[in-house]
């Protein structure tokens, strides 16, 4: 009897020990919780960020006037799930968001996931197929065609315009966040396009002007290398930011997207093989480091390479979105600013621009209206929107960008870098430009761009390479 | 009466009932399944729509498919045979009377518990990186940069080294071994004059054959499913020269989607793992001695 008794107690116990197992996938801290650490300049900007959400409260009483936020008084309690991806200051401001959404609408608790770019989409895709993804889920610009082809992934966000003000957001702008069969699958966030950032320290050690012109990055190439040495690059670039550069080379000479807005391919293989040419000949004249180069830092992401955080790697080009992430860990000393897009030498840029991110609410989710008001509090409402500041871009919304260019809460960076592609008058950016054949790891950018600095391709077979893979994306 | 007794007698069922569910669904249904899958076109967002036998075609036709296979072969190939020596060679030292062995049985066995782990990749990768302390430490004796991992002939070795420093559990399971030697055998050898490493390959080594089969089929398995180091150290660069078949899977099952491929690549390393693991069942006739009734 006794060995029985002990026996049902072994049993349970590890019953108990699997189930705890199941159940131990790091579960979403709520929002209440500290969930991650900010960065100490970061906390530094709390006061102002408080100051303009005060200073944000007589729009916000004229926003109330608004159908969306005069209904959304009406609402269950319940737990809803919010995810999103970004550095340190965008969870603290996000966090914070969160939690005053949650002391507006007292019984609308708020679980978060959040967290670095590295192998998120990954895990949201799965979460989206398994019908398990968060209620309020942050998306990138191709994952509309990728994942929601159907129209079953995310719900059609027309059928909660009653909290949610579709209204502030232009009607072009909303038609990106369209899925395939019609429906507003998304909301954008923000809208960005790729700019230059450079090391202002650095240049100004190497005693070089910051390149306004695709000759004056070449000559700054030569004179990094003669001034300050082999480790000091004005630019670097991976395989996508690669894809991209070419890209805006092309379309600066021939005038049109390389993806065309139905989708079709716009772009040569002899194009192309003229654009491979052109980032190769960058690596020869030491405007860029290697992908050998890069590799041999660590497989690390840029902006925690020790190369760019000391001013070695000059140079990014990045979304005019995304630079905090940049400036935050540069060491003591080193400047960061916005350049101009870059002119061809035939006054083009080539520059195209797109939905950074957009909001959407799962099909899988059991409080859309809540998600929704708590998308509409992040977007729409001048409270959320000042909590928020520009940590997702410059917003999209019009009461967004309205609150914090009256609160000159929009950071000077993003200001000035989206101001700077947006003044270089972008060209269409297909979400397809994104697809996973082209972008994925092993995918065609990676193996062409690598290929061909570690000089296993020649310019032609590159393009023939990635022609194909073009082609097979448009089809 | 008769319900007691029929309970009574299924009861072991009920206990044994948690593990079966796991195993059923966590294991079962998904190796069943990627049967299935692997012969059809199956992606995860755009559904199936064809059973084919491309999939596996192209693990043997196509050049990154073909790459994989090959650089899985060659870690396998160069890890196992540098770990089970290094655990031997170690274990060997160990099971002597020296001062303060139990402080480097323990010292030998920590990187087997860490080694794996993300964190160590992580080390490993700002270690050999080329501004690392390896190369810092080169430098001092005026050896130039090498590129550990960034240059493909190199990446492959980095990624082994990890896997072979990590000996520390085989070594443990050896040490066992030895010590189940008897001390009279060497006695006798030593009266008759054999020397230490005669002793070692006469007397030592047929001894303990079947842990050394042992250690040979685990390491095996672990060699050809090893995928933290890869992923993490070099991300299957450079130029694919690290991409193992793990990785490809994972890259091809959770970043393109393609569950089918990814299932067709995964029954591939299965059945080559079973291969060699009935090869190596197989060859133990010929060299693994067991002390039982018939020596075998």
């Amino acid at each position: 009897m006794k060995k029985k008794a002990l026996a049902i107690l072994m049993t349970s116990a590890m019953a108990a020990t699997i189930l705890a197992g199941c159940g131990s996938s790091s579960p979403a801290p709520a929002a209440s919780e500290p969930a991650a650490a900010p960065a100490a300049e970061e906390k530094a900007e709390e006061a102002p960020a408080e100051e303009a959400a005060e200073e944000a409260e007589a729009p916000a009483e004229e926003a109330a006037e608004a159908p969306a936020a005069e209904a959304s008084g009406d609402y269950e309690e319940c737990t809803i799930k919010f995810d999103w991806w970004g550095g340190d200051s965008r969870h603290e401001a996000t966090n914070k968001a969160v939690e005053a959404f949650m002391a507006k609408y007292p019984g609308i608790n708020v679980e978060v996931n959040f967290g670095a770019w590295t192998d998120w989409e990954t895990a949201r895709a799965l979460e989206y197929q398994s019908g398990t993804g968060s209620d309020l889920t942050q998306i990138g610009s191709n994952w509309i065609p990728d994942y929601d082809g159907d129209g079953t992934t995310f719900i059609d966000l027309n059928t909660v315009s009653d909290v949610l003000d579709l209204s502030q957001f232009n009607a072009s702008d909303l038609e990106k966040c369209l899925d395939p069969t019609g429906q507003q699958a998304g909301v954008p966030i923000s809208m960005t396009g790729r700019i230059f950032y450079w090391n202002k320290t650095t240049f100004d050690k190497a005693g070089v002007e910051i390149p306004k012109t695709i000759d004056d990055l070449i000559a700054a190439g030569k004179t990094f290398q003669e001034v300050l040495g082999d480790e000091y690059f004005p630019l670097s670039l991976g395989e996508y930011d690669r894809a991209l550069f070419m890209s805006f080379y092309i379309q600066a000479k021939s005038g049109e997207p390389i993806i065309a807005e139905d989708g079709t391919l716009n772009v040569t293989e002899e194009q192309l093989a003229d654009g491979f040419a052109f980032i190769q000949s960058l690596e020869d004249n030491h405007v860029i480091p290697t992908i050998a180069a890069l590799a041999g830092d660590g497989n690390v992401t840029l902006n925690e390479n020790p190369k760019f955080i000391d001013g070695r790697y000059a140079g990014v080009f990045e979304w005019d979105s995304a630079p905090l992430k940049y400036t935050s860990n540069l060491a003591e000393g080193q400047e960061l600013v916005v350049g101009d897009e870059l002119d061809f030498g035939n006054g083009k840029t080539g520059v195209s621009a797109k939905v950074s991110m957009a909001f959407a609410i799962c099909a899988s989710s059991q409080h859309p209206h809540e998600a929704a008001m708590l998308m509409n509090y992040l977007l729409n409402d001048p409270e959320g929107i000042a909590i928020m500041a520009s940590e997702r871009g410059v917003p999209a919304s019009k009461i967004g960008f309205d609150t914090l260019n009256d609160a000159g809460m929009i950071d000077p960076l993003i200001a000035a870098a989206h101001n700077g592609v947006y003044a270089a008058n972008p060209m269409f950016f297909s979400p397809k430009f994104d697809n996973g054949e082209l972008k994925g790891d092993g995918a065609a950018y990676i193996d062409t761009f690598s290929g061909l600095s570690y000089g296993d391709y020649s310019v032609e077979e590159a393009a023939s390479i990635l022609y194909d893979a073009y082609t097979n994306v448009c089809e | 009466m008769k319900k007691s007794k029929f309970l009574k007698n299924n009861i072991g069922f009920l206990f044994i009932l948690p593990w079966l569910i796991g195993f059923l669904v966590f294991k079962a249904y998904p190796f069943a399944s990627s049967l299935f899958y692997s012969f059809t076109d199956y992606h995860l967002f755009k559904g199936m729509s064809e059973f084919t036998l491309q999939n596996y075609i192209e693990v043997f036709s196509k050049p990154l498919e073909r790459k994989a296979l090959i650089v899985t072969f060659k870690y396998a190939f160069m890890t196992v045979p540098l770990k089970l020596v290094a655990a031997l060679f170690i274990a060997y030292i160990l099971n002597f009377k020296i001062k303060g062995v139990n402080f480097f049985r323990t010292a030998y066995y920590i990187p087997s518990i860490l080694g794996g782990s993300v964190a160590i990749a992580v080390l490993w990768r700002a270690l050999f990186k080329d501004d690392g302390l390896i190369n810092g430490l080169l430098a001092i004796f005026g050896i130039e940069t090498v590129h550990f991992l960034s240059d493909p002939n190199w990446a492959l070795f980095i990624i082994c080294l990890l896997r072979v420093w990590q000996f520390g559990s085989a070594m443990v399971i050896f040490l066992a071994a030895l010590k189940g030697v008897s001390v009279d055998l060497y006695e006798a050898a030593s009266i008759d004059g054999a020397g230490k490493w005669r002793q070692f390959f006469s007397i030592t080594v047929p001894l303990i054959t079947p842990v050394i089969f042992y250690n040979l089929i685990t390491q095996l398995v672990q060699a050809f499913q090893e995928f933290n180091g890869p992923f993490i150290i070099t991300a299957g660069g450079p130029r694919n020269a690290t991409t193992l078949m793990s990785l490809l899977v994972y890259n091809n099952a959770f970043k393109n989607y393609k569950m089918g491929k990814a299932s067709a690549q995964a029954w591939v390393l299965f059945v080559i793992l079973m291969l060699f693991t009935a090869l190596s069942f197989w060859s133990q006739n010929h060299w693994v001695y067991y002390a039982d009734d018939d020596g075998r």
